[in-house]
């Protein structure tokens, strides 16, 4: 009982960071109906960013620093990937387009900082807390925080802000919102900024309980999409659940059945809902016009 | 003639390549070459034809050829069985990759192929009492007949002959891979490929499963990748879970944009590029010359347009920097290989935008140009007659109280209609008055929530959109649903897939059922087109076509069902008066071979010259059914059009 609930809290903590990256995905397919390929080097590159930055600046001012970083890299992503794409309409033309910018990415990491895995300092204490004989540890518990925060600060915007109800006006016509003198293009370029941003925070949320290194990336970009796909590309509350779905999964193959299998149940979730109820668990399906 | 030249050139060429090229490792090469290029040439039909990109071909690659390695080191079964089982091992598995295909395309089924490319790579890696884990496989080419005594003058070694007979088998599986793909996508199957593509809707309610083609183009594709598995394992003697991962699979897409989609020169010309490029890579003085030259032309050709046409300069600006930051990076780097997926990616990056059509789209279009001249004129092959529909007493279509419920809104409120044979039905209402899904639900592309439908006595309601097709119900949409990247004659020719009864078999064995089946259909096609005044664009691609064109080009693909019942969405719809008289006379002669015709219009006029009887929908329910005139008199209707006025209603 007390390692199943030792389980269950880490796999907790593993389903936000799925939850948040899988949040990022659907910034950008409520406003362009794309998504970044390359999200899980997104994240990478956060992370490595933040790792070369915390050894000179100590964590907290290395957070706006990555932040900056993610939205560029996001806006570089949409620039060069995405936006003629969208023009031409050429839907295989944005996957492989951001399936190449993903390459590029991870090999510039792989020569920039190494094939290897890094050790990333932790900002807080490594001495797991204990709750009931199960251990957290502090850095799991700032996950689960900071990946809520960073999906309430971002939904925030969009209700609230002016520029926010542009994008969400944005998500939902965008050829009306066009018409209304909204520059819908610069509104997908600024999703798709977003969009990395939350990515490049997770991976510096992720880094200090696991581990970080170029190859990180590819893996966690795809369970997320699971997770979106689990918790519909279109509802809030969908990813976060479906990340929790899935971290707990996880955690649970991976100590019941094998380390080896662990990343098996997210992928046959996907391919489960997909064949099934492909509007996902919390969207809804829409209706085909002829 | 000069086809068969080249074709007989090439494989001339491919035979004495052994005996001109002595070096063992260029002939390893083209081994790989043409490996690879049995997987590009099937994943074509996927990614080129049916437009699905597909992440997992480097693990159906794997599965064919793990298929060959497990069966040798856990079961000592060697080449000849591994090779018809790794193709069928591996279609299985494109089979259950397709099943998702059901439901989802794009980037969704995009993700699932990725989704299924990881499931397989874990599992290779982790099921060791199979496939021996990380370790990998080793094994050896098999060696078939020794000739060495046989044909002295020869003069080859023990492992040159065992290379040499190795590289006939590769180059024999890659002519069989041609000609089976050649006749494929020649014939119904390809078109019905390309016409889900184009449109999905319209090729179920043409009697084209979506769902069955689909299935059946990932079943053809994974099996030339289990194929080409089986020939690699035993061409390189050792497998390993990494050599089927992710990066292969983008290789794959690379080749086939790169050569070009939808042709068989293409996959293969690609994959020489991505065979080649690492040993390009590898030179890095090499390198650099081809990046300098890359950019110098880009200056060039950059320049040129800048001062031709100056509104166009920042759009070609990205390009030449680009190529000049290619250039300094080539200079920066110390050593190449370690940024191989960097160039990859830039060439993805490059073919994505500025050579969508690949290389041999290209040489393609310059030939097109260069055949228009000589256009061939197309004979007409006698009218087309409709097989006239069995008269049935009765009802052709009856519905009672038929309800199709959107969450909160009902579109059709328990709508009664009774269609007679040989009649022309129209049915009009405003904007918003459930005409359209009327339509759609008669065609199994919605289904009622409540009530009955019934075409000839049988009940059709929750049947599919291509077994409706199949019974003899056709229609034209409102937004015109052609397949656009077919030709004219193509279209009709999907319409006609109910014509034919021949199987992959037939058309993969060239038996003379399937050559006298395509030219019936053929002929019957040209004779739809002739009927509707298209024949002479028969070989033009349906995009090209003005709208008003389109529309009749729908209609004659529809009557190419063989319909009783033929449902006309609005197809005057943007018509211009010429256009519409044309129309006109021709609902009358499909009227005239005694189809019955259920027609959705807004041109009052069309609808009042044509009708035998007039239904009006408004909000979902009938509020008035008739002959024409009376129901251009009937309150109920001006109402529904016009609004009642305030005195009039109180």
């Amino acid at each position: 009982m007390q390692i199943l609930a030792q389980l269950i809290a880490s796999g907790i903590a593993v389903g936000m960071i799925y939850g948040v990256i899988a949040f990022g995905y659907q910034l950008t397919f409520a406003t362009s109906k794309t998504l970044n390929f390359g999200q899980g080097e997104a994240l990478m590159l956060g992370s490595l960013v933040g790792w070369t930055v915390v050894a000179v600046t100590g964590y907290l001012i290395m957070l706006p620093i990555v932040l900056a970083f993610g939205l560029l890299q996001g806006a570089v992503v949409e620039r060069l990937g995405v936006r003629q794409a969208i023009k031409t309409k050429s839907e295989a033309g944005w996957i492989m387009a951001t399936i190449a910018l993903g390459i590029i990415f991870k090999n510039l990491a792989e020569n920039i900082w190494g094939r290897d895995a890094l050790k990333f300092p932790s900002p807080l204490p490594e001495a797991p807390l204990s709750f009931m004989g199960v251990n957290v540890l502090p850095m799991e518990v700032a996950i689960v925080v900071g990946a809520l925060a960073m999906m309430l600060a971002v939904e925030v915007f969009n209700r609230r802000s002016i520029y926010g109800k542009a994008v969400v006006a944005t998500a939902v016509d965008r050829d009306a919102a066009g018409l209304m003198g909204i520059n819908t293009s610069l509104v997908i370029t600024f999703s798709y900024a977003l969009s990395s941003m939350t990515a490049a925070f997770a991976g510096v949320l992720v880094a200090p309980v696991t581990l970080t290194g170029a190859s990180m990336g590819g893996v966690l970009g795809l369970k997320a999409f699971s997770v979106a796909i689990i918790g519909g590309l279109s509802s809030g509350m969908g990813v976060v659940v479906g990340g929790l779905i899935l971290g707990i999964t996880e955690t649970l193959t991976g100590y019941y059945i094998s380390t080896g299998y662990k990343d098996v149940p997210g992928l046959v979730l996907l391919l489960l809902v997909l064949t099934l109820k492909p509007a996902g668990l919390f969207g809804r399906a829409t209706i085909k016009k002829v | 003639m000069v086809r068969a030249a080249l074709k007989l050139g090439l494989v001339a060429a491919l035979v004495l390549f052994p005996f001109v090229v002595t070096s063992p490792y260029y002939l390893h090469l083209l081994v790989v070459v043409a490996i690879f290029s049995i997987v590009a040439l099937g994943l074509d039909i996927v990614f080129g034809y049916t437009g699905e990109v597909s992440l997992g071909h480097a693990a159906l690659f794997g599965v064919g050829a793990y298929t060959a390695g497990v069966l040798e080191f856990q079961f000592g079964i060697g080449f000849w069985v591994a090779l018809p089982l790794g193709v069928v091992v591996a279609a299985g598995f494109g089979a259950l990759l397709a099943l998702p295909a059901l439901q989802v395309t794009g980037p969704y089924l995009a993700m699932v192929t990725l989704a299924f490319g990881t499931i397989i790579a874990i599992l290779i890696n982790e099921m060791t009492f199979l496939t021996n884990g990380p370790l990998g496989i080793s094994l050896t080419k098999p060696f078939f007949a020794d000739l060495r005594e046989a044909l002295p003058w020869l003069g080859m070694s023990k492992p040159r002959m065992r290379d040499v007979e190795y590289y006939y088998v590769v180059v024999a599986c890659l002519l069989a891979t041609l000609v089976v793909i050649n006749r494929l996508l020649a014939s119904r199957f390809g078109r019905a490929f390309e016409a889900l593509r184009d449109s999905p809707v319209a090729s179920d309610c043409m009697g084209v499963s979506v769902y069955s083609h689909k299935v059946l183009a990932f079943v053809l594709s994974a099996g030339f990748a289990g194929l080409a598995g089986v020939l690699f394992t035993y061409s390189e003697q050792y497998i390993a879970p990494n050599n089927f991962s992710f990066d292969l699979s983008i290789g794959f897409l690379l080749a086939v944009t790169m050569g070009g989609r939808k042709s068989r020169i293409g996959p293969i010309l690609g994959t020489m590029v991505v065979v080649f490029l690492p040993n390009l890579l590898a030179d890095i003085e090499l390198f650099r010359i081809v990046a300098g030259m890359i950019a110098a032309v880009a200056v060039v050709v950059g320049g040129i347009i800048a001062v031709r046409a100056p509104e166009r300069r920042v759009y070609v600006a990205i390009p030449v920097v680009l190529c000049i930051g290619f250039l300094i990076f080539a200079l920066w780097l110390p050593k190449i290989t370690d940024y191989k997926l960097t160039v990859y990616g830039l060439m993805i990056l490059f073919v994505v935008y500025y050579l969508p059509d690949g290389i041999y789209g290209l040489i393609r279009q310059a030939l097109l140009r260069w055949k228009r001249a000589g256009a061939a004129q197309i004979v007409g092959s006698g009218a087309w007659s409709a097989i006239s529909p069995d008269t049935v007493s009765g009802p052709l279509l009856e519905l009672r109280g038929v309800v199709m419920q959107f969450g909160g809104l009902r579109a059709l409120n328990a709508v009664d209609m009774t269609v007679m044979p040989g009649t022309i039905h129209g049915l009009i209402g405003p904007n918003g008055s459930g005409k359209s899904t009327m339509m759609n639900v008669l065609t199994g592309i919605y289904i009622p929530t409540a009530g009955e439908i019934r075409f000839e006595g049988h009940s059709i309601a929750g049947w599919k959109s291509p077994a409706i097709a199949a019974a003899g119900i056709a229609r034209t949409f409102q937004n015109v649903q052609l397949f656009g990247e077919l030709s004219l004659l193509e279209n009709i020719l999907v319409g006609l897939n109910h014509t034919y009864r021949g199987g992959v078999a037939d058309i993969v064995l060239g038996l003379p059922r399937a050559a006298r089946e395509e030219a019936a259909a053929r002929a019957r096609a040209i004779s739809l087109l002739e009927f509707v005044g298209l024949a002479e664009l028969a070989d033009e691609e349906a995009r090209n076509l003005p709208y008003g064109k389109q529309r009749l080009l729908e209609i004659a693909r529809a009557l190419a069902l063989d319909p009783k019942l033929l449902l006309l969405d609005e197809p005057a719809a943007g018509l211009t008066a010429p256009d519409i008289v044309e129309l006109l006379d021709i609902i009358r002669k499909i009227r005239d071979h005694g189809i019955t015709q259920v027609l959705i219009e807004h041109h009052m006029d069309v609808v009042m010259a044509l009708s035998d009887i007039v239904t009006v929908l408004d909000f979902g329910q009938k509020i008035a059914e008739g002959k024409p005139a009376d129901m251009q008199a009937d309150p109920a209707v001006i109402a529904a059009y016009l609004g009642t006025s305030h005195i009039e209603a109180a």
